[in-house]
C-alpha cells in the first residue's frame, strides 16, 4: 500500500467576479512507504493547494487522495498523519505543553504516553524552557517548532509538512533536517514542500518538481545528480611550483588519472562540476514558462 | 464524544482566560449586590423589587456573554487561522462546531448558576430585611433563571450560526442583538395583528408576519418573571412545551451551523 496516493486532482479557486484560479491541474502522484519526498515549486505553484487538498482540509474540483488507502476527506483518514500548515497558527492563549496535550487526546493517546511524547518533543525541538508560557508571546520561529511537535507528538506514519524551514534560523534548520533524517531512519515517510532546493538535495529520496498547478518532473535525487554530473576541474601542480586547473570531462577522467600516474606533476584538488539541483529546477520552471509562452 | 469534550475544554479555557469576560462578570456581580439598597426605594414592595432586579441583573449578564462568546467564535477562528491548525487533526467540522458549542453552552451554564446563588442571596438578605405579605416562591425564582439560561443557549447558537457565515465581528453582533430584540418582541406584535387591528390590515402582510413568527425564535415564552415575583403557580405544561421548543429550535440552528461551516472555504 502507498503512503500517499493522489489521482487526478484538480483544483480551481473561483474568485470574485467570476475569476477563476486553476491552482492544480490533473496531478498525479504516489509516495511510497519509508520514503522522503520533495515538493519543489516556486511561490503560488499549487504546493500548499495540494498538501490542503490531501489532509482534507480542502476539496478537489477534480481528482481523490488517499492515505494509506483512506479518503482524506474523512477526518479519521488523518489519524495517521502528521500534518505541518504553512505558517501555522495555535490558540494562543494556551501553553504549549496544554496544546500538546490536546493534540494527544485528539489522537486518543493514553495520557501516561502523551506525557512522555511531550517531553520527548519539546526536547527534540528545543522547546522546554518556553512549554509553560501563552504561545501569545512565542516567536515565529518557536511557533513554527511547536508546528513540529506536534505533528511529531503522536508518532504517525507519514508526516505531511508544509515548509517545515520556514521561519527558522540556520540552527533551527539544521535541527529540522536532522529530524526529518531520523524519520527516515526509523522507516517513517514523509512528504514535504519547499522552494529551498538546498534542504532537498540532502534529505530527499526523490523530489517533484510543480509550477503553475502542473507536476512539472518526479525523479530521484540520485538520478538527478547523477544525470547533472558533466566532468571534473582539476588543479595540477608540476614540481610543486606551477599549479594549472584543467576541465576533464565525465568520460575522460579515468584516461586522465592514468596519465597523471604516468607523469611526474601532482594533483592538487578536485571539483566535480555538474548541473545541481538549482539548475535542474530553473531549468524545469523557465521551460515550462517558455513552453507555455509558444 | 472524547473530541467534543477537548473542543469544549479549549473553549472553556479561551472564555477563562480572556479580561472582558472577567470584567463583565465582575460587573455583573457588584450589580446583584447593589439590590439591597436600590430595593429599599421602593418602600413597599422590596422582596418584589429585589427578585426583578436580580433577575434582571442575571438576564442582562447572560445576555452580554452570550452574544459575546457566540458573536466572536467561529469567523475568530477561521480569521486567527486556529482552524487551519485544529482541524489539521483529526476533527471533523461538525465535531469542531458542536465541540464549540459545548464549551461556551458550559460558560453560559457556569456563569447562571453562580449568578443564581448571588441572586438567591441577595434577594433572601433583602426578603430577611423587609418581608413581604407572602413569604418568597424560591421554585419559581430558580424556575426563571433555568428558562433565562435555556433562552440565551438558544441565543448563543444563534450568533454562532451568524458566526459561521461571517468574517468580521459585525454580522454576528449585530445579527444576534438584532434577533434578540425582535424575538423578545415578536409575541406581543403577533397578538397584536392576529386582534382586532389585524383585520384592516393586508392579508399578505398578515401572511408575511405569521411566517416572521414561526421562524424568528419566540424569546418572550422563556420569560417566568412575572412567575417568580408574585409567586404565582408555575404552569408545568407550558414550560415542557417550551423546554421542547428549546430543544428542537437549538438543534435545528447547530445543524445548519454544522452544514454552512463544513461547506465554508477556508484560508
Ligand atoms: N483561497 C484562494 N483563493 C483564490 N486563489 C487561491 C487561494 N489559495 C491559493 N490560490 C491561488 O492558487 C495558486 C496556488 O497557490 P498555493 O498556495 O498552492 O501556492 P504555493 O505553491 O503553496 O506557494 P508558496 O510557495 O508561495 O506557498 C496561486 O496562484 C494562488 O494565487
Ligand atoms: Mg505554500
Amino acid at each position: 500500500m502507498n503512503a500517499l496516493d493522489i489521482q487526478n486532482l484538480s483544483r480551481v479557486y473561483k474568485g470574485k467576479k467570476g475569476r477563476e484560479v486553476q491552482a492544480l491541474s490533473g496531478l498525479n502522484l504516489t509516495i511510497g512507504q519509508g520514503e522522503v519526498f520533495g515538493f519543489l515549486g516556486p511561490n503560488g505553484a499549487g504546493k500548499s493547494t495540494t498538501i490542503k487538498t490531501v489532509t482534507g482540509q480542502i476539496r478537489p474540483t477534480e481528482g481523490m487522495a488517499y492515505v494509506f488507502g483512506t479518503p482524506v476527506a474523512e477526518a479519521s483518514g488523518r489519524m495517521r498523519i502528521g500534518y505541518l500548515p504553512e505558517n501555522p497558527s495555535f490558540y494562543d492563549f494556551m501553553t504549549a505543553r496544554e496544546y500538546l496535550l490536546l493534540v494527544g487526546r485528539t489522537f486518543r493517546m493514553p495520557e501516561d504516553r502523551i506525557a512522555a511524547e511531550t517531553v520527548r518533543v519539546l526536547n527534540l525541538l528545543e522547546l522546554e524552557e518556553a512549554a509553560d508560557r501563552p504561545m501569545r508571546g512565542y516567536s515565529k520561529g518557536m511557533v513554527q517548532r511547536l508546528g513540529l511537535a506536534q505533528a511529531l507528538l503522536h508518532d504517525p506514519d507519514l508526516y505531511i509538512l508544509d515548509e517545515p524551514m520556514s521561519g527558522l534560523d540556520p540552527l533551527g534548520r539544521a535541527l529540522v533536517k536532522r529530524v526529518i533524517k531520523e524519520l527516515k531512519e526509523k522507516g517513517k515517510t514523509v512528504f514535504f514542500s519547499t522552494h529551498i532546493i538546498n534542504d532537498v538535495e540532502v534529505i530527499c529520496d526523490r523530489l517533484g518538481v510543480i509550477n503553475k498547478g502542473r507536476l512539472l518532473a518526479v525523479d530521484s535525487v540520485a538520478n538527478v545528480l547523477e544525470r547533472g554530473a558533466e566532468g571534473y576541474l582539476i588543479q595540477i601542480s608540476h614540481h610543486g611550483t606551477t599549479t594549472e586547473e584543467v576541465f576533464i570531462p565525465k568520460d575522460r577522467l579515468k584516461a586522465f588519472m592514468a596519465e597523471m600516474v604516468a607523469s611526474d606533476a601532482s594533483i592538487e584538488r578536485i571539483e566535480p562540476m555538474r548541473k545541481d539541483l538549482e539548475e535542474f529546477f530553473l531549468g524545469l520552471v523557465r521551460g515550462g514558462d517558455d513552453a507555455a509562452r509558444q | 464524544m472524547t473530541a467534543i469534550a477537548n473542543l469544549l475544554y479549549v473553549t472553556l479555557k479561551s472564555a477563562l482566560r480572556d479580561r472582558i469576560l472577567h470584567a463583565m462578570f465582575g460587573v455583573s456581580l457588584v450589580l446583584l449586590l447593589l439590590v439591597p439598597s436600590l430595593s429599599v426605594f421602593s418602600m413597599r414592595q422590596v422582596q418584589e423589587l429585589s427578585i426583578t432586579l436580580s433577575l434582571s441583573a442575571v438576564s442582562v449578564a447572560l445576555l452580554l456573554l452570550a452574544t459575546l462568546l457566540g458573536a466572536s467564535s467561529i469567523w475568530r477562528d477561521v480569521e486567527r487561522r486556529y482552524t487551519s491548525s485544529i482541524l489539521g487533526l483529526p476533527i471533523s467540522r461538525g465535531t469542531y462546531v458542536l465541540g464549540k458549542y459545548a464549551g461556551i453552552a458550559s460558560v453560559l451554564v457556569a456563569s447562571a448558576f453562580l449568578l443564581g446563588v448571588a441572586s438567591t442571596l441577595v434577594i433572601a438578605l433583602s426578603a430577611g430585611a423587609h418581608p413581604s405579605d407572602m413569604p418568597v416562591r424560591w421554585p419559581n425564582v430558580w424556575t426563571a433563571v433555568v428558562f433565562d439560561t435555556l433562552k440565551y443557549l438558544l441565543l448563543a447558537a444563534l450568533a454562532m450560526l451568524f458566526s459561521s457565515l461571517s468574517t468580521s465581528f459585525f454580522l454576528p453582533f449585530f445579527g444576534t442583538i438584532s434577533i434578540y430584540l425582535a424575538g423578545s418582541a415578536s409575541q406581543d406584535v403577533y397578538e397584536y395583528i392576529t386582534g382586532p387591528y389585524g383585520k384592516t390590515l393586508s392579508p399578505v402582510f398578515r401572511w408575511l408576519a405569521h411566517v416572521v413568527y414561526y421562524i424568528i425564535p419566540n424569546f418572550s415564552a422563556f420569560n417566568l418573571k412575572v412567575l417568580a415575583v408574585y409567586g404565582l403557580l408555575l404552569p408545568w405544561n407550558g414550560l415542557l412545551y417550551t423546554f421542547c421548543y428549546f430543544l428542537v429550535y437549538t438543534a435545528l440552528v447547530l445543524v445548519i451551523c454544522v452544514w454552512i461551516f463544513s461547506r465554508r472555504e477556508l484560508p
